[in-house]
């Protein structure tokens, strides 16, 4: 820091600390930390006003010429089409569904099931979650960690989960991880009917790299990316 | 890409030095209240216990301090009989493996459980916390204080706050770790339910009392630097009291009398002229001690010393650092003022 920095910042303190208390409070507290005061990333060319007024008018003119016009937000509530039901949000008339679910996993994973890794990852990265057994298990935010049920919507930036005792709770899926397990029969083969699935498949999904729609996330190819924040 | 060190602004420890009198001391009802046993007192977890007099030892008659060495689950700890006696009725003191900067380490004291955990346990295990370290990381991975008051009577089985306090060591702290445990209450229950987890039994015997000789040094502050309020004199006779006291304390050649070395080794030179000699006796514990035991060490040392004599005290809490310096107290009874002392605190922030 300038000099002349310097001597302003001793003193401003020198107005409320006796200058013994002013040395000490630099030297521990301010002098060698630093000051963040812009964020460093993304570049600051990459967000001038000007690309982001341009990208905007854009976008409008794209969604205006859609036909039929797509419904605004504020319609779409007021019309309550994807709202759960009042009397739909009873935790037993989802386990079928479940039931549903763990079939077609196990049919679209096939043999990795039993074996995991890169192509499993590849096929559950488009696969469809409704109906999942979930459990939140890892979280910014203390209060969501536990939450465990079956998916009943899985929407843009949140999970909607109906739990057993609680009703249906809203998920936030930004810096969360959800824990899916699917019940895997014996590898031996379904040779009893009455035989227990002796294995169970769980794989975690991180939140914050899921929020696109479950119907875009089909066509979606997604690339390896370091993640400092895990 | 190149991932930023963890920022860490050097607090140098800072030294307390305080003079001031003691009232009576009732060995049946110990002070809590006035200085120097609030200070005591707050210390945390005691390491090292010394004490320094002139002349000979006395006999002092506390029953030195024992603790136990045991591995349990955080889990063990929050239930059945463990929790009932130790935690809700009894008073213990408990410390478990770790650094507090670097894994995940658990503190109960008084009924509180403090645990310091890394950002993905905290993240994992659901539990309300605060930032703990140094303050201006963005972005980059802080640390995590959790803290939970066991003796209040929410923290039951079956109340929502203890649940998840029982779910998160049962999914994520659920490790088995080394403990230190201490019970301070008077009592032990029967049958003791901390036999069911195997401890080892320590006791920390007073160390060997060191006779020392060495060179004669006032132990009293003048009473010119009081009467006038003088401070730089006070912190320079107190600095070089405390520098003699560590010296002693670390049975250091330089104290001894007729101690003769080479200038270009050491030029220390004991405070006060050095002729003639005078008998110093040291006596030292090291374990897991609790502030009580401390206490009760100084109220004997208070009401049995003679009047005349001085002695010293030195109590260190564990290392919680890199540089492996923990919070310190050091009190000294002057001779020739028996109700009056001088006190160091050594504070080392985090």
């Amino acid at each position: 820091m300038s000099n002349a920095g310097q001597q302003a910042t001793r003193g401003l303190l020198a107005r409320a600390h006796s200058p013994d208390s002013v040395n000490r409070i630099y030297s521990e507290k301010i002098q060698y930390r630093t000051l963040h005061l812009r964020p460093s990333s993304p570049p600051p060319a990459a967000q001038s006003a000007r690309t982001a007024r341009r990208k905007k008018r854009q976008q409008e003119k794209a969604k205006k010429k859609q036909r039929p016009a797509p419904l605004s937000a504020r319609e779409r509530r007021r019309l309550g089409l994807h709202d759960v039901p009042r009397e739909g949000q009873k935790y037993e008339t989802y386990e079928p569904l479940c039931k549903l679910w763990m079939g077609y996993m196990r049919e679209i994973l096939g043999r990795d099931i039993y074996t995991g890794g890169p192509n499993a990852a590849a096929t559950l990265a488009s696969a469809e979650f409704h109906g999942a057994r979930v459990e939140v298990v890892r979280s910014r935010c203390p209060g969501r960690v536990g939450i465990a049920g079956i998916v009943v919507r899985d929407r843009k930036f949140v999970m909607e989960i109906i739990t057993r005792k609680r009703g249906v709770k809203m998920v936030p899926k930004e810096g969360t991880t959800f824990r899916l397990t699917v019940e895997a029969p014996a590898p031996g083969g379904e040779e009893t009917s009455g035989a227990p699935d002796s294995k169970t498949f769980v794989f975690d999904v991180l939140g914050d790299q899921l929020m696109v729609r479950s119907a875009d996330r089909a066509n979606r190819k997604f690339k390896g990316h370091f993640l400092k924040n895990l | 890409m190149l991932l930023k060190a963890p920022p860490s602004v050097y607090q140098a420890p800072k030294c307390f030095v305080t003079y001031g009198s003691m009232g009576h001391t009732d060995t049946k009802q110990l002070p809590r209240r006035s200085k120097p046993w609030s200070t005591l007192m707050g210390l945390g977890f005691i390491h090292r216990e010394i004490y320094e007099m002139l002349r000979h030892h006395l006999v002092v008659e506390n029953p030195p301090p024992s603790y136990y060495r045991v591995t349990m689950s955080l889990e063990q700890v929050l239930q059945g009989d463990f929790f009932t006696e130790y935690i809700k009725r009894g008073n213990i003191l408990m410390l478990s493996e770790g650094t507090d900067s670097v894994d995940n380490m658990f503190t109960l004291r008084e009924g509180v459980l403090t645990m310091y955990l890394d950002k993905e346990t905290y993240e994992r295990a659901g539990l309300v916390g605060k930032p703990h370290g140094a303050k201006g990381n963005r972005g980059l991975k802080p640390r995590w204080v959790v803290s939970y008051d066991l003796r209040s009577p929410s923290m039951l089985r079956g109340k929502k706050g203890f649940d998840r306090l029982v779910y998160a060591s049962k999914k994520v702290l659920n490790q088995p770790l080394a403990w230190l445990f201490c019970n301070i209450a008077e009592s032990t229950p029967h049958p003791d339910p901390l036999q069911q987890h195997y401890p080892a039994k320590f006791t920390s015997s007073p160390g060997v009392a060191e006779v020392l000789e060495v060179s004669p040094v006032a132990i009293s502050v003048p009473s010119s630097t009081l009467a006038e309020g003088d401070r730089p004199d006070l912190e320079m006779v107190a600095s070089d009291l405390y520098e003699w006291l560590s010296l002693i304390r670390l049975e250091s050649p330089r104290v001894r009398a007729g101690d003769h070395v080479d200038p270009y080794l050491s030029r220390y030179r004991a405070p006060g002229d050095a002729s003639g000699q005078m008998v110093v006796c040291r006596v030292s514990w090291q374990g897991f001690i609790s502030t009580q035991w401390v206490r009760g060490l100084l109220a004997a040392l208070v009401t049995k010393c003679p009047p005349q004599a001085w002695f010293s005290l030195n109590a260190t809490e564990f290392a919680k650092n890199i540089y492996a310096t923990g919070n310190e107290i050091s009190l000294v009874r002057p001779q020739g003022a028996s109700d009056e002392y001088l006190m160091w605190e050594i504070k080392s922030t985090e």
